[in-house]
């Protein structure tokens, strides 16, 4: 039976080869993303090993248990300490760090190597006695020795386009900072080598930015020959002040970098495995679609050997087998494709090619198991039923020659399972559409629901495609006979029809329903970040530690172009058991950079104890203007009754509150300092030389930002741009894929209608027209899968936007018309070109194969 | 060797007509400069044994296949004259074929198979006429059926109204009674002969059965791609009597 696999799955090469690809892309996305991750820990877990060498046990303060939350800790690192240690016996040599994070500012002003995924680090220069730092050996000028100068990597200085003498603008916690570069050094800190930055200064310096003056970070000891890692940290922490430092060997230290940065790098590869489910789940559908056309071509065949003797086991499982051996060649191929893609991974990412330590592609038998498992599972799993049919097959079809209609029961059963799964599907997703709570219970259940509703279609369409194709087949007619024929093909066998349409209706589905939420969420993002928004300019912070200090607000205030600065100090406010944002603002201020509405008060009445609310916590707390509540601002111990003089229509600008500037203000957690300035210009128009202006007036401070109301709305569409990239690379998988099976499906229609096409041509269908009813078959095919994908996407999109409502209160359906057009027209032409070479085909085909092959 | 037609230009006609296919060792000559006029309102029937040319005389003539030399003409039509387009256009509109296994488009109804050709050519069915070949094939109460649902030889049917429909120049049968029992095929037989004897019809069929080539007003005789012999009125002993004659 295995030879008889062997040598059906030889003679029919080409068809099968399309299925192979399919298997192929997703095995090579599956094997593509595991070698990656395995790689990249390997390479990170070697440098990091290399960044850590030498250093045995590092030794770090530790907040006693006892400490108040909050207070200044007082760290007993001081230089008393380090000569203990070095005191302690194995102790080589002890290098005292001081550690924290400094942005740096390139030249445009904004952060150097800045983001989520990257690590800003600062660092204090530790000569030893030679007046040379063996962890960041000096490879260009010198080493900081003043306030007033600094070091960087020489990978920094490259990204930066420093050069020794330069002025570099930097800041670390609190306000900008300006620094002469005196040189570079190198460093083995993966943190650094992969895409992050490194600021040196003198011990003193980095000691009053990093720790207190006198104080350190940390403290590594270098062990004695002979002295192992643990030993030596327990010899240290018996020296240690109890409860107040703690000692970690260097192997512990190295193995949790590694395990940070590689975490922070593998979380972008988890997209290539939702590409491999999708391209897997769509060409099983594919792979069906392929047994199920040659189980039935071959069913004499197959008739014949159960005449023989053969068994239902044994035909059933040289169809199996036959498909093991696709999978396995699939597998192989897709593999080794997936090798390619780990390669150029990395760059697909949109990480710096550089974010990557260098190292060999690391091939684990983890990917390979993966990948033959994955390859060779789907495709047998996908033969099963296909291979039952074989099994099916009675012996004394070898003697009939004229095939059986399918059996109605089957029929009849498939619209009852589709209708009670199409019911549950759509009344789930019905039942959700009016939920507000984007609860993470309720997200799976949407996701299920939508499932489920796939699922539903896939078993409906071969009942669908009939009514479905002669409704939306009409315009075909206006192509006369040929058209006609190209319907009644298309309709000949629903189930195969269906089959092949199945791929482009996931893929149209998924795209559809992504592009609504895309589009839906893109326009309340744009809504939501400049809606309500008076101010031409928004002077943001990166990050919440960081504030804006009250001289730069008058700097701003009196630059040449600004008509109104108003400071907002956001803060948390504490509201009737929930947790809001108050912005405190200068009521005389406020009308000119917000564009606040009030139902009722105003916002000239703000002032100490009298807030404003917005209409949504005024419904949920059941207030109006003139009522009174209690509320905790910021770092407020006990909660103050406040007076609401207004409530105003939600406005993002101004958030859950409005309240008295000075008033938030002092409440905040950084006190001296505002959250925001909101600019207002004077021409009321934004343009290059007012943000120049403004950045200068905030010292080009590389932790603000000058947006403006552009910049806001494209900074907030960030992560819908990833969402963006899923649906473009969901289409090209669905539509590759898609695109294989409509050329599969008509080249083995038009192998099996040879005959009926010679016919055509010998009572006078020319080629043209032989061409084009193969053509337009491809069309209505995909046409019906679209249509199908379509309606389901939209539909659940529209449904799960009220979950979306609940997490974004802008959000509403908006079906991007124009996307959608361009996903159903791109599907039209895939199957016209998909219909390319089988049309070819047919077309070469003689007249005399209606006699000949009588 | 040929009969002089009674009208001044035959149906059909092949002169010095010559088919070889393959090359070198496996050189078949399938017809050797075969010279015969198939005259208009007659019912020819081809015979001969199996490899005689007797198919591919007819293909070519048909131009369902191409020739190696000499000519072929449907009227005054040289056939190896006629690009790819044209032969296509003159197989729709001027010629007629009924082909052994009924060749049906399984998808349309018995009425649109028969006026696919016409349809095909951007024509509207000339409704006298249609009602004519439907009621002379005997099938105006089957015509909404599809192929499947349709007996062997009501299928046949179906594909001689085809044939007949477009008012070809002639019509060109394959063994039409190849696949039917001999009722059914004796049906056939007798309409084709009447579309001769009452529509004017020019029919060719080519065959291997003597009672079939016994509706025939004449039948001529190929052996290795020689026209070897001719009857006229021919009787289906008389017809059985010569092709023993060749075989011996």
């Amino acid at each position: 039976m295995l030879r008889t696999a062997l040598r059906n799955l030889l003679a029919h090469k080409a068809r099968l080869a399309m299925t192979v690809l399919a298997v192929c892309l997703g095995v090579a996305f599956v094997s593509g993303t595991l070698v990656f991750a395995d790689s990249s820990a390997a390479a990170h877990r070697a440098a990091a090993s290399k960044g850590f060498a030498g250093v045995a046990v590092t030794v770090t303060p530790k907040d006693p248990p006892d400490a108040p939350p909050g207070e200044e800790r007082t760290n007993v690192l001081d230089d008393a300490l380090v000569r203990k240690l070095a005191a302690v016996p194995g102790v080589a040599a002890v290098r005292p760090t001081a550690d924290g994070s400094a942005t740096l500012s390139a030249a445009d002003g904004t952060p150097l190597r800045a983001g989520r995924a990257r690590a800003n680090l600062g660092a204090a220069h530790v000569p030893d006695g030679n007046g040379e730092d063996g962890r960041y050996p000096l490879v260009e000028g010198r080493a900081p020795r003043s306030g007033d100068e600094i070091a960087v990597d020489a990978g920094t200085a490259a990204a930066g386009r420093y050069r020794l003498g330069d002025t570099v603008t930097l800041a670390t916690d609190g306000p900008v900072m300006t620094k002469r570069l005196v040189g570079t050094v190198a460093t083995k800190d993966t943190r650094v080598t992969a895409g992050g930055t490194l600021a040196l200064f003198d011990r003193a310096t980095a000691q009053q930015l990093f720790a207190s003056p006198g104080r350190y970070t940390g403290i590594d000891l270098t062990a004695a020959p002979g002295t192992g890692q643990a030993e030596l940290a327990g010899r240290v922490a018996s020296v240690l002040p109890a409860g107040r430092a703690e000692a970690t060997t260097g192997a512990a230290q190295a193995a949790q970098q590694a395990l940070y940065v590689d975490t922070l790098t593998r979380g972008h590869a988890k997209l290539p495995l939702v590409f491999a489910g999708v391209s897997l789940f769509i060409g099983s559908f594919l792979i069906v679609n392929t047994f199920t056309m040659l189980v039935t071509r071959r069913t004499r065949e197959i008739a014949l050997l159960r005449a023989i003797g053969a068994s239902r086991r044994q035909v059933a499982g040289s169809v199996l087998a036959e498909a093991a051996l696709l999978g396995l060649v699939a597998s192989a191929a897709g593999f080794l494709l997936g090798l390619g893609v780990a390669a150029v991974l990395p760059g697909l990412l949109g990480t710096a090619q550089d974010a990557l330590p260098d190292g060999p592609l690391v091939i684990g038998p983890r990917p390979v198991v993966a990948a033959l498992g994955v390859g060779v599972g789907v495709t047998v799993l996908a033969a099963w039923l296909p291979s039952r049919r074989a099994a099916r097959v009675a012996p004394v079809e070898a003697m009939r020659s004229a095939q059986q209609p399918p059996s109605a029961t089957r029929s009849r059963i498939r619209a009852a399972a589709g209708l009670v799964l199409l019911v549950l599907g759509v009344g789930l997703l019905v039942s959700l559409s009016g939920v507000e709570d984007a609860s993470e219970q309720n997200l799976q259940d949407a996701m299920l629901a939508s499932g489920i509703l796939l699922v539903a279609l896939i078993v409906l369409a071969p009942l669908l495609a009939a009514p479905v194709i002669r409704l939306a087949g009409r315009p075909t007619g206006r192509f006369g006979p040929v058209g006609h024929l190209a319907r009644e093909n298309a309709l000949r066998d629903p189930r195969r029809t269906a089959a092949t349409a199945s791929a482009l209706m996931i893929s149209t589905a998924l795209v559809a329903g992504l592009a609504v939420v895309g589009n839906s969420t893109a326009q309340a993002l744009d809504r939501q970040a400049a809606g309500g928004l008076g101010a031409d300019y928004v002077i943001g912070t990166r990050t919440p530690t960081t504030g804006i200090d009250p001289a730069a607000v008058e700097r701003v205030a009196a630059t040449a172009g600004v008509r109104t600065a108003a400071a907002v100090a956001d803060v948390p406010v504490f509201i009737g058991g929930g947790v809001r944002q108050i912005a405190g603002v200068d009521p005389a201020a406020v009308d000119a950079v917000m564009r606040l509405d009030f139902t009722g008060g105003s916002a000239d009445d703000l002032g100490p104890g009298r807030i404003a609310v917005s209409a949504t916590l005024a419904r949920e707390q059941g207030l109006a203007a003139g009522d009174r509540i209690e509320a905790r601002i910021g770092r407020g111990h006990e909660p103050r009754p406040y007076t609401v003089v207004g409530v105003y229509r939600d406005n993002p600008a101004a958030g859950d509150a409005l309240g008295d500037l000075g008033e938030v203000r002092r409440s905040g957690f950084l006190p001296d300092s505002v959250q925001r300035i909101l600019v207002r210009t004077d021409d009321g128009a934004a343009s290059d030389a007012v943000a120049e202006r403004l950045r200068t007036a905030v010292g080009a401070n590389p932790l603000l930002k000058v947006q403006d109301r552009a910049a806001l709305v494209h900074e907030a569409a960030g992560s819908v741009g990833e969402l963006l990239t899923l649906m473009y690379g969901l289409l090209a998988i669905g539509v590759v894929i898609s695109a294989l099976g409509i050329v599969n499906t008509l080249a083995m229609s038009v192998s099996e209608r040879t005959r009926e096409i010679g016919v055509l041509r010998a009572i006078g269908m020319d080629r043209a027209g032989v061409r084009r009813m193969i053509r337009l078959e491809a069309v209505i095919v995909a046409a019906f899968g679209t249509l199908l994908g379509l309606v389901g996407g939209v539909f659940s999109a529209w449904a799960v936007g009220s979950l979306a409502n609940g997490a974004m209160a802008q959000y509403s359906f908006v079906p991007p018309w124009g996307t959608l057009l361009a996903v159903c027209l791109l599907s039209l032409v895939i199957g016209a070109a998909a219909a390319v070479v089988p049309a070819r085909r047919a077309a070469a085909l003689s007249p005399l194969r209606a006699v000949a092959s009588a | 060797m040929s009969q002089p037609s009674p009208h001044p230009r035959p149906a059909a006609r092949a002169t010095g007509l010559t088919k070889v296919y393959g090359k070198g060792e496996t050189r078949v000559t399938a017809l050797d400069a075969v010279t015969v006029d198939f005259a208009r309102g007659r019912f020819t029937a081809v015979m001969g044994p199996s490899g005689s040319g007797k198919s591919t005389l007819m293909h070519c003539l048909a131009g369902l296949d191409t020739v190696t030399s000499g000519s072929a003409r449907i009227g005054g039509t040289e056939l190896s004259s006629l690009s790819e387009k044209q032969l296509t256009a003159l197989r729709r509109d001027r010629v007629g074929f009924v082909f052994q296994g009924f060749n049906l488009m399984p998808t349309l109804t018995a009425l649109e198979n028969i006026t696919l050709p016409l349809r095909l050519a951007g024509r509207r069915p000339d409704a006298a006429w249609l009602e004519a070949v439907v009621a002379t094939v005997g099938l105006t109460d089957r015509l909404g059926h599809r192929p499947a649902e349709l007996s062997g030889g009501q299928q046949q049917r179906v594909a001689v109204a085809r044939a007949l429909v477009s008012r070809p120049e002639i019509v060109f049968a394959d063994e039409p009674t190849g696949n039917l029992d001999s009722r059914s095929g004796a049906e056939i037989l007798g309409f084709l002969r009447d579309c001769v004897r009452e529509l004017g019809q020019t029919v060719v069929m080519v065959t291997h059965d003597p009672a079939a080539a016994s509706y025939a007003d004449r039948v001529l005789f190929l052996a290795d791609g020689h026209v070897v012999d001719e009857l006229h009125e021919p009787s289906a002993a008389a017809v059985l009597d010569r092709m023993l004659g060749f075989e011996s």
